[in-house]
């Protein structure tokens, strides 16, 4: 079964992945080793997780713009996320996104989608797929 | 396809023509300017940009920056650089790891190499004065609310990257304060108490950079002269607030939202900011960095006056303004303080320098310095400041 989630396009691009849900908002810097790609931020429900590989969700950025540069230094690394799910982007997301080539989409509600599903991202139509069933 | 309009030579950029450091900066404005409205890009008179000092960004912008000077980026317009780590003039005093000096040194050859005009301070309006009513897309908050409010030019809070994207293509999306209606008042604000001095202003922005959310502030009751107390208010509002711009009025327009600041206000914002128990042993002016006037100041309240052992007593500015105030500096230094250039005490490891405590006139280092520093501040005005650093 599938389940289509009509969000707005950020940056294009489009990729295929495991979810990794968050309901908290998440700063790069400081927030993610940019060494490994886990998520040490205090209090975060997502902290010890690896971005690596994932579809990241979470409702939007928040701290430092350098944020931007940290998601840049992760996917040169090999240990960024595939494409980014937000509520609202915001800019330091987006520009992060943008020199980083990581697909973005926004204006989608989390609670559809939970850590572990397979969905699709595309960042040209705004449409996140979830499926059980995909291959 | 951007939604915004470009011209010819934008789209040929966009496009990659001139090579992919200037197609991800344009990239990067144009995403912007989709995401907040803009129509087109406008250009800009000269851009600063945030995201230097090691301690503050670590490894991660090097990458970027690296690729970027790599494949040829150049500043298009006169830009700047916001304060890093160290003053190379004071490295013992400082006491800088051999490994954190180079990589501080490596970030400023790279953004040195891009064209970027490598004076290291958060007050460029003190090198070189924009003109009135000009786009320049600025990234260190306090040098943007005094561009916006006192110099009457036009920037954004932008941030790192996208200033320096906004450097190497010499224009900014006209989104935000660049467009008039985005930079009219819609809340007054009342003053009851007549501010002392700029540490009072200081704790007035903390107080307010809280309350008033995005809206854009008009006060009544401050003083039309008086550039350093107004400098500390725009520091203090968007350290702890989204603020980029404020204005002054004398006959103000009622019918706007209205606030009261009452004595008590402020009073208990240095109060809540003055965190330290135990007397300092760091005295620390020069956050935003010193004006020419500020740095005499300093000299003549401590002229013939000998700082305290065990305290350290540092004024910090920029290598311009330090350059044109030697006897001034000669004053500070000859009674044991310094006088730094390049970087601040909030940008640098004043933790592991041994300070446990510091006594600023700056509200906006005492908001920061226990969480960016773990450091306690106790907020006091110019004088008293000098006064404590003294033995007599």
């Amino acid at each position: 079964m599938e389940t289509h989630l009509r969000g707005r396009p950020i940056v294009s691009g489009r990729v295929r992945g495991v979810a990794l849900v968050s309901r908290k908002p998440l700063s790069f810097l400081g927030g993610i080793d940019p060494e490994t790609g886990t998520i040490m931020e205090r209090d975060h429900d997502l902290k010890g997780q690896t971005v690596k590989g994932r579809i990241l969700c979470f409702p939007h950025g928040h701290g430092s713009t350098v944020g931007s540069y940290v998601l840049y230094s992760l996917v040169k690394r090999g240990v960024g996320p595939k494409a980014i799910v937000n509520v609202t982007a915001d800019p330091v997301v987006v520009v992060g996104a943008v020199i980083a080539g990581v697909p973005v989409v926004d204006k989608i509600d989390l609670e559809q989608i939970r850590s572990g599903d397979v969905v699709e991202v595309d960042g040209n139509s705004g449409i996140v797929k979830r499926c059980q069933t995909c291959t | 396809m951007p939604d915004m309009h470009l011209t010819q030579e934008e789209e040929k950029i966009y496009d990659g023509e001139l090579g992919w450091a200037y197609q991800i900066s344009m990239r990067i404005l144009v995403k912007l300017g989709d995401l907040f409205g803009a129509d087109r890009l406008i250009p800009i008179e000269s851009a600063h940009i945030s995201g230097v000092s090691y301690k503050t960004i670590g490894d991660a912008p090097i990458d970027f920056l690296e690729a970027i000077a790599d494949s040829g980026g150049r500043t298009k317009v006169s830009s700047t650089v916001n304060p890093s780590g160290f003053d190379l003039g004071y490295l013992e005093e400082m006491k800088i790891p051999q490994g954190v000096r180079e990589k501080q040194q490596r970030i400023i050859d790279l953004y040195e190499r891009m064209g970027v005009n490598p004076v290291l301070t958060c007050t460029p309006y003190y090198l070189e004065r924009p003109r009135r009513g000009s786009h320049l897309a600025w990234a260190e908050s306090s040098a943007v609310v005094y561009a916006n409010s006192i110099l009457g030019s036009w920037t954004n809070r932008e941030g790192g990257p996208s200033a320096l994207a906004a450097a190497l293509i010499g224009k900014t999306p006209n989104y935000g304060v660049h467009q008039p209606e985005n930079r009219k008042a819609d809340i007054l604000v009342k003053v009851e108490p007549k501010m002392e001095n700029e540490m009072e202003f200081g704790a007035l922005g903390i107080y307010l950079g809280k309350i008033l959310g995005d809206k854009v502030p008009v006060f009544d009751g401050l003083p039309s002269r008086g550039e350093t107390g107004l400098k500390q208010l725009g520091a203090a509002l968007a350290s702890s607030g989204m603020t980029s711009i404020f204005h002054r009025c004398e006959r103000c327009d009622e019918r706007l939202e209205k606030i009261t600041v009452e004595r008590n206000d402020v009073e208990k914002m240095i109060d809540d900011l003055s965190t330290a128990s135990e007397p300092p042993n760091m005295v620390f002016i020069g956050c935003p960095h010193c004006s020419l006037s500020e740095v005499r100041a300093i000299a003549e309240i401590i002229k013939g006056r000998r700082v305290r052992d065990g305290v350290r007593l540092w004024v910090c500015t920029s290598r311009h303004v330090r350059a044109k105030a030697g006897n001034y500096v000669d004053i500070i230094e000859a009674a044991g303080g310094h006088v730094l250039c390049d970087t601040c005490a909030v940008v640098t490891w004043i933790r592991e320098m041994g300070v446990e405590a510091m006594m600023t006139n700056s509200a906006k280092t005492a908001y920061y310095a226990p969480t960016l520093s773990r450091v306690n501040a106790i907020l006091a005005p110019l004088r008293e400041c000098i006064n404590t650093a003294c033995r007599s």
